[in-house]
């Protein structure tokens, strides 16, 4: 089964944020609350938890770009 | 928050109990002997006339103030006399055991300890250091009036007489006093002797005191500071505030290599029972000995002690102990010096709240009486000599009161002469060059996120078809607040940077984001919410010869930290007649949806204070130029910045945010859109209301507004609106503050004076109502809305346009004042 990685809604005026820094690589394993990814918005930065345990399976937006909220950042397999 | 110190459950959810460090009651106990050997017999005498000094300086002020005289020299003394007599012993003392580079910050009740800190430092001071001071000082106009009109022995003997001649030249506010006559009794210091402000609110140098001491840390000085008050200022907030700043674990857990380890402060409180005419022990204050409050403050419980005033040296020996402590790293220590007040705390104190009796159980303590006898008793004088010290000090005194009630020797200060003469001393209006100089780093810049994101962001906020760029794409308000503190953080050593939050979050709305990364704790860290201290300590930093950069989260803070904004950080330039500098930037942002107390505009409360340069930029552009003036400035800048904005991408230069250094300089308006029928001058966010009824009134009713942006507050050139005004006949000014006594008031009354000739109707204000902001739902009915500024133009400067009502101001401004709104 596929787990989706979501850009979450971070406060309510933000609409897209900067993807800093990937702390896993396709093909990983992940485990449900570790931390995946950083993320930075005009006025912070947060780190991104793992929805779901399993394998990276791909990665859908690189560090250094902008994703805007609800857009599919990576997927996770299996689990 | 750091991640490097846990919060365990394991820890803290252990039973036990804490234990407190025992505080020591008077625990002198030296011998005479030992205590000569020590310090050698031409010390311990002069002990005795330094204190001699003190109180026959401090009774010739108290008989200015009950008779009108002194001996034979009639004056009319106006100003206070808070006198020390009876604690001279804790003023000498501690001055003994303090070098000429330990800095003392006093109290109104410090006339003492300002003159045995300069007898202490005319001590230990070379003869050709002396004379250095002397000649430097008002180019050396003082030393030439002492001169000319005390007679002398020694280089020693002609200091002695220019410290307590420039005290008293001061005191009676003559021009060539220490401070020019600017600061007067409550407020007397010189600083080439290590006698800084004293200061007329109680505690308020606790603060200043530990700022001071900061820098000293932070500049690898060998020297303390000394914050002095008495005991009725353990009642005051800023104090707790100040003794809790200076016990940061930080500073042992997060500071490294050589900032490591406490600050250097000595909270020395000179404790004599009273607190004005309240009783602290038994009356006012919950605590029994006033060391006790260490052991509330941190697990060393401040190495507090309490020790007896009335002897010099048992004051002297505690004083040296802690100034051990504190050029160890140990710091803050606190003292309790008992020192009963045998005189009133005024000269109008009738003593009502004391019994005949207790006074007298107090005499045989008296530290003047008591020490003479000791060397009587150790065979180092004679009660001859006692006498004969006595009187040449009395025949000093005089000399020196002679001549400073001589107006030859001590001019008054010529006011109808000059009458512009304070105000030309209320700033410096200097600014420092651009800062080149490297400093300590973490990281290198560019391994910030921040910075790299930054980096790769649109310096303008319209995109290349024109469209407007969101926040991630291009560089904000935040951004170019950013780049303006991050210059000078690279580049200037001396300036510090901390608040609430300030370091890992990036303050409470990410400004500093990233600067984390690459600053080092001791240039950039998280403060207590302690707004009082956070204010204080940047202005005894800055005192120091450091820079500050403080911010306070929200304006709607000012209140907590209203003395050391509107007492402290304003005056101590003029007061200083222009000696001391206070590069102090206070940032305060401005909120929005948070309802009445996390959303006022305030900037009114620090543009009424004299002292204050007031900036409030509105866009990206300014907001860079500006902080990086405010950076550079000499004088203390309250930097106001709207939440609202901080997202704000700049849309009014082509170019955008230049990414190089520059300034804009402070007091210039900015016309942002030109036009010929009315002239608006907005303050801070208001701008934007104003656009966008720009556009519409443009559209709609064929009219053009000139919209200026003030930028600034204080300083404020009048000149690009009363030009507007010329041209338009109409001034609409709108603010985001309430209107009652606003600037934008201010702002309206003087350009009706200026511009009267030109106007064909009267300026208007307007601003939000007076009553509080309320919640984000209701807040467009609050603050200024274009259909509001579309209302005033169409109704009342343009009537003939006016067709249907606008705005959901519908009242009647009569009523509403009648009614207290």
């Amino acid at each position: 089964m596929d787990t989706p990685v979501i850009m979450p809604q971070l406060g309510n005026e933000i609409e897209e944020a900067q993807i800093d820094a990937w702390a896993k690589a396709p093909g990983d394993t992940v485990t449900k609350g570790e931390m995946l990814l950083t993320i930075t918005t005009p006025k912070l930065t947060m780190e991104l938890e793992a929805p779901a345990t399993g394998i990276l399976k791909e990665i859908l937006v690189p560090a250094d770009e902008l994703a805007s909220v609800g857009t599919t950042l990576a997927i996770i397999t299996g689990g | 928050m750091p991640k490097s110190i846990p919060v365990d459950p394991d820890y803290f959810r252990q039973p036990g109990k804490l234990a407190f460090p025992d505080i020591p009651l008077h625990a002198y106990n030296t011998s005479f002997e030992d205590e000569r050997a020590r310090h050698g017999d031409r010390v311990l005498i002069d002990v005795l006339r330094h204190m001699m000094l003190v109180r026959e300086f401090e009774t010739m002020l108290g008989s200015f103030k009950a008779k009108g005289s002194y001996q034979d020299i009639t004056y009319a003394y106006k100003g206070p006399a808070h006198l020390s007599l009876g604690q001279e012993g804790a003023a000498v003392g501690a001055a003994l055991s303090l070098t000429p580079e330990d800095h003392i910050f006093g109290s109104h009740r410090s006339h003492g300890e300002f003159i045995a800190k300069g007898l202490s430092a005319i001590a230990k001071l070379s003869p050709q250091d002396l004379t250095r001071i002397m000649e430097t000082h008002q180019k050396g106009n003082l030393l030439r009036a002492v001169e000319a009109h005390i007679p002398v022995s020694s280089v020693t003997n002609l200091a002695e007489n220019f410290l307590l001649f420039g005290l008293l030249a001061e005191i009676f506010m003559k021009a060539n006093g220490f401070n020019g006559g600017m600061g007067g009794s409550m407020h007397a210091f010189f600083t080439p002797f290590g006698a800084y402000p004293n200061n007329a609110i109680v505690g308020a140098s606790s603060g200043i005191a530990t700022g001071a001491a900061l820098r000293k840390k932070l500049n690898g000085s060998r020297s303390i500071a000394v914050a002095l008050s008495g005991d009725g200022s353990t009642g005051c907030g800023p104090v707790f505030e100040a003794m809790n700043f200076a016990s940061m674990a930080q500073y042992d857990t997060l500071w490294t290599d050589a900032q490591k380890g406490g600050v250097p402060v000595l909270f020395c409180f000179n404790n004599n029972f009273y607190a004005m005419g309240g009783q602290t022990i038994g009356e006012t204050m919950g605590w029994d000995r006033l060391s006790r409050i260490g052991a509330g403050i941190n697990p060393h419980a401040m190495h507090a002690e309490t020790v007896d005033g009335s002897n010099p040296l048992a004051v002297a020996d505690a004083v040296a102990r802690k100034r051990e402590l504190l050029l160890s790293g140990q710091g803050p220590a606190l003292l309790d010096v008992e020192c009963y007040r045998i005189g009133g705390h005024s000269t109008t104190d009738a003593n009502v709240y004391r019994t005949r009796e207790e006074l007298a159980s107090w005499e045989k303590h008296d530290a003047i009486s008591s020490y003479a006898a000791r060397l009587i008793a150790a065979g180092m004088m004679t009660e001859a000599e006692v006498e004969a010290m006595k009187a040449g000090v009395t025949a000093s005194i005089a000399a020196v009161t002679r001549a400073a009630v001589d107006p030859a020797a001590a001019p008054v200060i010529d006011i109808p002469a000059d009458p512009t003469l304070i105000g030309r001393l209320m700033f410096s209006n200097e600014e420092i060059p651009v800062p080149t100089s490297e400093v300590k780093l973490l990281a290198a810049p560019e391994t910030s996120a921040r910075i790299r994101q930054d980096a790769k962001k649109s310096r303008s906020g319209i995109g290349p078809n024109g469209e407007k760029l969101s926040a991630m794409r291009a560089i904000t308000l935040r951004d170019a607040l950013f780049e303006a503190v991050l210059h000078h953080m690279l580049h200037d050593e001396r300036l510090i940077a901390y608040g609430e939050e300030c370091r890992e979050w990036g303050g409470a709305f990410g400004v500093y984001r990233g600067l984390s990364d690459i600053l080092p704790y001791e240039r950039l860290f998280n403060s207590p919410i302690s707004e009082a201290a956070i204010v204080a300590t940047a202005v005894g930093h800055a005192l120091e010869g450091g820079r500050s950069l403080v911010e306070l989260m929200y304006g709607d803070f000012i209140g907590r930290a209203g003395d050391e904004i509107f007492n402290q950080m304003a005056k101590w330039h003029s007061m200083s007649a222009g000696i001391l500098k206070v590069p102090v930037v206070l940032r305060c942002s401005v909120g929005s949806k948070y309802g009445a107390q996390h959303s006022q505009d305030w900037t009114a409360l620090c543009a009424h204070i004299p002292g204050l340069k007031v900036l409030y930029p509105a866009t990206p552009y300014d907001a860079k130029g500006l902080m990086a003036s405010a950076l550079s400035s000499e004088d203390p800048v309250v930097f106001f910045e709207s939440q609202r904005l901080y997202d704000s991408v700049e849309t009014f230069r082509t170019d955008g945010v230049p990414a190089d250094y520059y300034r804009i300089a402070m007091g210039e308006p900015d016309i942002k859109r030109d036009g010929k029928d009315v002239t608006v001058l907005t303050i801070g966010p208001s701008l934007f209301p104003a656009l966008a009824a720009a556009d519409q009134l443009e559209q709609n009713y064929g009219l053009s507004l000139e919209i200026i942006d003030a930028r600034s507050l204080v300083p404020f050139n009048y000149d690009p609106v009363i030009a507007s005004v010329r041209k338009t006949g109409h001034l609409l000014v709108v603010t985001e503050a309430s209107e009652r006594g606003s600037f934008a008031m201010t702002l309206a009354t003087n350009m009706t004076r200026f511009a009267f000739s030109s106007l064909k109707s009267p300026p208007r204000v307007l601003g939000s109502p007076n009553w509080i902001v309320p919640g984000a739902e209701m807040e467009s009915t609050y603050f200024p809305q274009a259909d509001d500024i579309i209302q005033i133009v169409t109704s009342e400067m343009y009537p003939e346009k006016h067709t249907n009502r606008r705005g959901v101001r519908n009242w009647n401004d009569l009523d509403l004042a009648r009614q207290a709104l």
